[in-house]
């Protein structure tokens, strides 16, 4: 773009193009996002903030040509956030009031930690190369739907059919455990049609 | 240096325009980057102002389309007074809709209260975008077109439930559960019979899926697979209603017992974006089914050459709004004759009637798919 600015070597790739300018944009949002999330003190709006924190993490997955992750991401993450919503609004009360506060000295052991916790990531994850270098690992399809979808549900030896079959196992397992909770026994229908009669 | 680029035919079109325009440039200016950066910006700003046009030129025909098959339904005439056969009323109730003042209640979480119209903006515009118009008319033409329409749905309950919730009013609230249970329990069958069409169709790209029922009438997916196609489209239609909340499913609103459900408090701009909110979601969900069951674009033709060439000459544009058009009046048909059911029979009915169809219609598609090859 500007043939006569040479760009400093730095191990860091500095924003050379839209993708890296995208990058930076998009975590600083998450980031802020994420911060107000834990910073807000009413419960409803940091669901909202944790919301648009995991869109800009779908954005990041996009960057990353992950698509079906991120559609995955909104779909699971996004839903859930929703229907915890709406337990919110059911379950508590005084939702609107700005109910606690926390003490001074937990926040300090949260900054401390939590400033630790960037030293040592800083410290551990800038030596290495890899992350340095920009280029794209992976074919350009090589996470498409239709390559996605051939892996997990194939039965070669390097597809995935078995655990997955035994994940919706599982699934099924606690949508019926769900039910047999919420379900009136057989006592309690009796009793309501007592008291209906 | 990488640029990101819209990949539709009018985007490439930009691109190979905007080379030839610099060339007449000072030699300093010229660089592949600055005509990819240039050409990028171009292809953006031409792919909103689409997306805008569509979305917010169609509501004012729409809610004049409303008031009028309402009126002759009930036999009565409609607005008549303000242009020809009141063409102009819509126009000034928008005006007078946004010019009107901008309030909160007192006790209202005011971040939440305004930021909740916007959020039920996003599913449409974003599901808006993804729909091919014609054949060359498509803002975002990518892979994973179904599953991003699935996953963007999310946001619209998110903006009624926090707009219901932070209007510190207990019919706002009452409305707000209501419609989240009811758009979260329909959700699910709207999602499997957008699959049905993709395992019918084998792609989740809806400009393959509107290519793939290229022909006559006889190749589009409602009549294409005998009966199926059929009983999918009925259950697409009853699911996208009650996911949209419009009558009879519109227990969320249902005025006579709730006031005017979730968006009760909201007044002037805030509540003119609930309000095209739900007149965009009615043209893309018509769109939906017209790119899935109703041939998209493509002219109904019926196998015999000298009408076939006819029909043809029409540009798909026409046939794509024709069609959008016609599922419009059929949801405002149904709108007006049925009855709202009650909030337990809604319930009922999805998940003890829609949601077992849907399964079974999931295996039947799949074993007409191994029988037919």
């Amino acid at each position: 773009m500007f043939p006569g600015l040479q760009l400093p070597e730095l191990a860091l790739s500095f924003p050379h193009g839209g993708m890296d300018i995208a990058f930076y944009a998009v975590a600083i949002v998450m980031l802020v996002t994420a911060v107000f999330t834990v910073a807000v003190k009413n419960i409803l709006q940091s669901a909202v903030f944790l919301i648009f924190s995991f869109v800009t993490t779908a954005i990041l997955y996009l960057l990353l040509h992950a698509e079906f992750i991120a559609l995955a991401q909104v779909m699971v993450y996004i839903g859930g956030v929703v229907i915890f919503v709406v337990f919110t609004i059911l379950l508590t009360s005084h939702l609107g009031e700005d109910a606690f506060a926390t003490k001074i000295p937990r926040v300090f052991a949260a900054f401390a930690l939590s400033i630790a916790f960037v030293f040592v990531m800083v410290k551990c994850l800038l030596p290495m190369p890899e992350l340095s270098s920009g280029a794209v690992a992976s074919a350009p399809d090589y996470s498409s739907l239709q390559n996605f979808a051939m892996r997990l549900l194939g039965y070669t030896q390097d597809s995935f059919i078995i655990p997955f079959e035994v994940v919706s196992i599982l699934l099924l397992m606690t949508l019926i455990c769900a039910i047999t909770i919420a379900r009136k026994t057989k006592d309690e229908v009796e009793k309501e049609k007592e008291v209906k009669q | 240096m990488f640029v990101p680029s819209v990949t539709n035919p009018i985007g490439d079109f930009v691109r190979n325009l905007v080379p030839q325009v610099t060339a007449y440039l000072p030699v300093a200016f010229q660089s592949e980057t600055l005509d990819s950066v240039v050409a990028f910006l171009i292809n953006a700003v031409i792919c909103i102002i689409a997306v805008c046009a569509v979305n917010i030129g169609s509501a004012p025909i729409l809610i004049y389309m409303e008031r009028k098959v309402c009126a002759h339904v009930q036999c009565r005439l409609g607005p008549m007074r303000l242009g020809w056969h009141g063409t102009m009323q819509t126009i000034a109730d928008v005006l007078k809709m946004l010019f009107k003042e901008v309030y909160a209640p007192s006790g209202a979480d005011k971040l939440m209260f305004y930021t909740a119209p916007m959020i039920v903006l996003i599913a449409p515009f974003m599901v808006c975008a993804l729909i091919p118009f014609s054949k060359d008319l498509v803002v975002a033409d990518v892979s994973m077109g179904i599953p991003l329409i699935i996953a963007v749905n999310g946001f619209g309950v998110l903006g009624i439930l926090l707009g219901g919730w932070s209007s510190n009013n207990k019919y706002s609230l009452l409305g707000a559960l209501r419609s989240g249970a009811q758009i979260i329990s329909y959700e699910i069958s709207f999602a499997m019979i957008l699959l049905f069409v993709v395992m019918i169709s084998g792609s989740t790209n809806l400009m393959d899926i509107t290519m793939s029922q290229q022909g006559t009438v006889f190749d589009w997916w409602i009549f294409k697979i005998p009966v199926l196609g059929f009983i999918a489209f009925i259950l697409f239609f009853i699911s996208s209603t009650a996911e949209m909340n419009r009558a009879p499913f519109d227990i969320a609103e249902a005025e006579q017992e709730l006031t005017g459900g979730y968006h009760t408090e909201y007044n002037g701009t805030p509540f003119a974006m609930f309000y095209l909110a739900e007149y965009i979601a009615l043209v893309t969900n018509s769109a939906l089914a017209t790119t899935c069951f109703l041939g998209g674009f493509h002219a109904p033709c019926i196998g015999f050459a000298p009408v076939d060439n006819v029909l043809n000459m029409v540009p798909g544009l026409v046939w794509f709004f024709g069609k959008v058009f016609f599922m419009i009046w059929c949801y405002m048909m149904v709108r007006w004759t049925f009855v709202r059911p009650r909030v337990d029979q809604l319930m009922d009915f999805e998940w003890k009637f829609l949601l077992p169809v849907n399964l079974v219609l999931l295996t039947a598609g799949a074993a007409w798919i191994a029988i037919s090859g």
